[in-house]
């Protein structure tokens, strides 16, 4: 229903763009979304909306302008069309900008839309947020106020037309739930935060488990001092792993590569990482929040192997930049740029626990907050809190210190890799250890 | 984009079971941008985003929905969805809105409301890619990106509030890649503001490709940051981000209301040292942060949020502004109509103190320089923060000496702000890029600080200090 109705804007933005003598792609995306947060016994936020908005990117002899509007009146797309195509009056002509040769989808179920969540009962999400609000305050007596319970979902349909003839539409779901109970102890506050996500309602993480997590994030950490200034093994718990395998995705966008704003530039065949990194970028596996049939230009998905033990395979293109890097583009055009499918660290066999009790001594890092990687020259540092790892277990909890070290350095000392993947987004990882990272403290 | 009588017929549904308040925000985005690369112009992108987003507030619970297609039907869906946050109440009382125009500051050029040709954007590109091109054969490539930007808001209010606000922004940004071998940096800078495009008449392209060059070029040859504690020493403007997350988070409203944040029920405590004021300015003419009035209809306005060492209030908006009994301090800012307006800063800064540079550089015997931050993050509840440090350097017995390479600071808000031991006479605002983001919300923000020491922060380098 609804990807008939988004159908049909497409087409009618890339008969405009036709008319105009350009070639044009046009993506429509109608989202039902809906958000509620529960605070204490009561609901503290409500929101249920349906938004959509229409994104043309048009090609006028190697010159691209896109835009973007909600306004789908005739009137209203004409306009923008004029001014885009105004626009590419100025753009350099450029042979490479043009719509990609051929397009098509990944034909397989990909099992995108969960129809237990996208009929599910307004009543039972409230239920549900209050549920978690209550198992949050009632985890451990040092929990008596909270940042808020969230249950939120939506339904996304995509259609994708051009002027080369490509239309096709697809529809999925997501669901998202978090808690952030506050502690407070020996008069300070900690808030502690967990959200999970999932495709499905049965593959959502249940109100006990993210409680349970949520609540102990809040509390673990009390007591914690500034470690000293050191050299040791660093684990990754698996959040904060995904997190440096986000930083890693920046550094293999093409789009970042051909800009000179990439580490991994020139580096393609050389070997990288430990034997143990093997980094996989996949549009195609089915029910994950990170696959759909095909890209934000009409591209099938597929799987790619960036990283096969530790030696980098391939960058990750859209149209444009494998044009210019001369290589075929790997599907994950998103959003008039280069995005991530579901893009994941290969788990390793030993368990969390294990990688721990193996490691002498060290840090397990739980929370780094900052975002700065300079992805020209792969430095990375973050501010962080975790525990202190001595004789294989945790003891005291740190924060207040910093970790830092070169990328590059990194990956090659990956030494550990647990089997705790978890695809609650669309860039995961499990936990990992690095043998050796700067701690900065005392 | 709405006249008062539908503004009127939508808070009357959305106030149908009864409700404290209710408000609509209509807003009309249109965005004109290009972006070069590879020495030429890479693409344009033009933009028109309109919507309504309507809310409703109850005690502390609000409702809400937004609709972007703007036919009555549409919106009328959209006030009863909102509404459905009171549907336990009785039901509201059938009245009649009467609407009384807010008078708006005159903060921005708010006449202009096209955009200028196409050719003077690309020309201001082109400049900033040939200075920071001919700056030094080390740099390797540029990318730059200039955008236009009028933001039109109408903001109608239960209580009878309606005003329309007329916002302008214009942002340039350079990016310089210097590289070296295998060696490779990079520095950015931006700058513009709720102005036009005449802003760069005065304010170069040949001024910030030079700096973002120049800052290229510096951390090419950078060493890498040593690790532990040491003296800081915060650059004036641009260090300013220090205030923004060490203090100014702590201090919007729904932390404190909520009792999450460190500063929960301090007005009147002592929290820094008493070299430290801190000021909150929604109304500076032309700066990135300034409104004329907030996303809910209340003048922007000057705050003092710490004097003297001495915390003096919070950032309100409305609905937690209510609950505690207070005004709102034009504080309620949000994204766009998608988004819930929630209590943030505006042009954070601290006015100038008596010492100079030369004292506080002189009297520093190892420490870190930072002069301007790349950005940062703090947690709210016990106030820990970092800062990514954009340009930086190492002070060896009052000296400046070498540039250090992507040094992050950590620290804990309250304990640095009480190891502040000078301020220096040179306050000035930042060059007007930043942007801040709070629960999934970007609002563009503007921050300033005069030169500052602090006498112990620990750095997050790699090398022994």
């Amino acid at each position: 229903m609804r990807e008939r109705e988004a159908l049909e804007i497409a087409a009618a933005a890339v008969d405009l763009a036709r008319a105009a003598g350009a070639h044009a792609e046009a993506t429509v995306s109608i989202a039902r979304r809906f958000h509620t947060e529960a605070r204490d016994t009561t609901i503290s936020k409500l929101e249920q909306s349906i938004g959509s908005s229409l994104h043309v990117r048009l090609y006028r002899d190697g010159r691209r302008a896109s835009l973007s509007t909600s306004d789908f009146s005739r009137e209203g797309l004409e306009r923008a069309m004029r001014a885009a195509v105004d626009q590419c009056a100025v753009v350099a002509s450029d042979p490479l900008a043009a719509l990609p040769e051929v397009c098509g989808a990944f034909e397989g179920d990909l099992a995108l839309c969960d129809d237990a969540l996208a009929q599910r009962d307004d009543a039972a999400k409230i239920d549900d947020v209050l549920q978690l609000e209550q198992l949050v305050r009632s985890a451990d007596e040092r929990i008596r106020n909270s940042s808020g319970s969230h249950y939120s979902d939506a339904v996304v349909t995509t259609a994708l037309a051009n002027t080369a003839g490509f239309a096709r539409a697809y529809t999925g779901s997501r669901a998202m739930r978090s808690s952030a109970p506050v502690a407070e102890a020996h008069g300070t506050k900690r808030v502690g935060h967990y959200g999970t996500a999932a495709r499905a309602l049965r593959d959502l993480e249940g109100n006990e488990a993210v409680a349970a997590l949520a609540a102990r994030r809040a509390v673990e950490l009390f007591g914690a001092k500034k470690p000293a200034t050191m050299r040791v093994p660093v684990i990754f718990e698996r959040d904060i792993a995904a997190s440096v395998i986000d930083d890693l995705f920046a550094a293999v966008n093409a789009a970042n590569v051909a800009v000179g704003n990439s580490w991994l530039a020139q580096r393609v065949g050389e070997r990288v990482g430990s034997e143990l990194v093997s980094i996989v970028d996949d549009g195609t596996l089915p029910g994950k929040l990170g696959s759909s049939p095909f890209d934000g230009e009409g591209v099938p998905t597929r799987r790619t192997p960036v990283f096969e033990r530790g030696v980098l395979k391939t960058f990750l293109f859209d149209t444009y930049y494998a044009r210019k890097l001369g290589a075929a583009s790997t599907g994950n055009s998103s959003g008039g740029g280069i995005g991530s499918n579901n893009f994941y660290l290969e788990p390793g066999t030993s368990t969390l626990e294990a990688l721990i009790a193996s490691t002498q001594r060290g840090v397990f890092v739980l929370e780094t907050i900052g975002f700065a990687t300079e992805h020209a020259t792969g430095t990375y540092s973050r501010g962080a809190r975790g525990f202190l790892i001595e004789n294989g277990e945790l003891t005291a909890p740190i924060d207040e210190f910093t970790i830092a070290g070169d990328f590059a350095e990194m990956l090659a000392a990956i030494d550990g890799v647990a089997n705790d993947l978890r695809f609650d987004g669309a860039v995961v990882s499990p936990s990992f250890r690095v043998a050796e990272m700067t701690i900065s403290g005392n | 984009m709405l006249d008062t009588a539908t503004f009127d017929r939508l808070l009357a549904r959305a106030l149908r079971f009864g409700g404290d308040y209710a408000d609509i925000f209509c807003e009309r985005r249109s965005t004109y941008a290009f972006r070069l690369q590879d020495g030429r112009i890479h693409e344009g992108t033009t933009g028109v985003t309109q919507g309504v987003g309507i809310r409703v507030v109850v005690g502390e619970a609000a409702g809400y929905a937004y609709a972007d297609d703007l036919s009555l039907e549409k919106l009328l869906e959209a006030a009863e969805a909102a509404s459905l946050i009171a549907r336990s109440l009785p039901g509201g009382e059938a009245r009649a809105f009467d609407f009384t125009n807010v008078p708006v500051q005159a903060l921005y050029d708010e006449h202009r409301s096209e955009h200028a040709h196409a050719s003077r954007y690309v020309a201001l590109l082109e400049r900033a890619d040939a200075t920071a091109r001919a700056y030094d054969p080390r740099i390797v490539a540029v990318n730059a990106s200039i955008s236009d930007e009028i933001q039109d808001v109408w903001i109608a209010a239960s209580d009878g509030r309606y005003v329309h606000d007329h916002r302008p922004m214009v942002t340039l940004g350079v990016q310089a890649v210097a590289a070296h071998e295998r060696e490779r940096a990079s520095g950015y800078v931006g700058d513009g503001g709720r102005t036009s495009l005449d802003y760069f008449d005065s304010h170069s392209p040949e001024e910030l490709a030079t700096d973002a060059a120049r800052i290229a070029r510096t951390n090419l040859d950078a060493v890498p940051a040593p690790a532990g504690e040491m003296e800081m020493v915060v650059g004036a403007g641009g260090g300013g981000v220090l205030l923004h997350e060490a203090v100014g988070h702590g201090l919007e409203s729904d932390f404190n209301r909520r009792g999450v944040s460190l500063y929960s029920g301090r007005v009147g405590e002592r929290v820094a040292s008493e070299l430290v004021t801190i000021y909150d300015d929604g109304n500076l003419p032309e700066e990135r942060g300034s409104v004329a009035v907030d996303d809910e209809g209340v003048p922007g306005q000057h705050k003092v949020l710490v004097e003297n060492g001495v915390l003096r209030g919070y950032m309100q908006d409305t609905l937690n502004a209510r609950l505690m009994g207070v005004q709102s301090t034009g504080s309620g800012r949000r994204q766009s109509f998608r988004f819930l307006p929630q209590p943030r800063m505006c042009n954070t800064y601290m006015p100038p103190g008596e010492s100079t540079v030369e004292e506080i550089i002189g009297s520093t015997k190892r420490g870190i320089y930072a002069k301007s931050f790349a950005g940062g993050q703090v947690e709210i509840s016990k106030g820990d923060f970092v800062f990514m440090i954009a340009e930086g350097y190492l002070i060896e017995n009052g000296r400046v000496t070498a540039p250090l390479k992507n040094a992050t600071i950590v620290g804990n808000g309250p304990d640095a702000m009480t190891k502040v031991t000078a301020v220096a006479n040179d306050a000035r605002l930042a060059r007007r890029h930043y942007t801040c983001g709070k629960g999934g919300q970007h609002v563009p923000v503007g921050v300033g600080i005069p030169t500052v020491k602090i006498s112990s922060i620990t750095v997050g380098g790699t090398h022994d200090a």
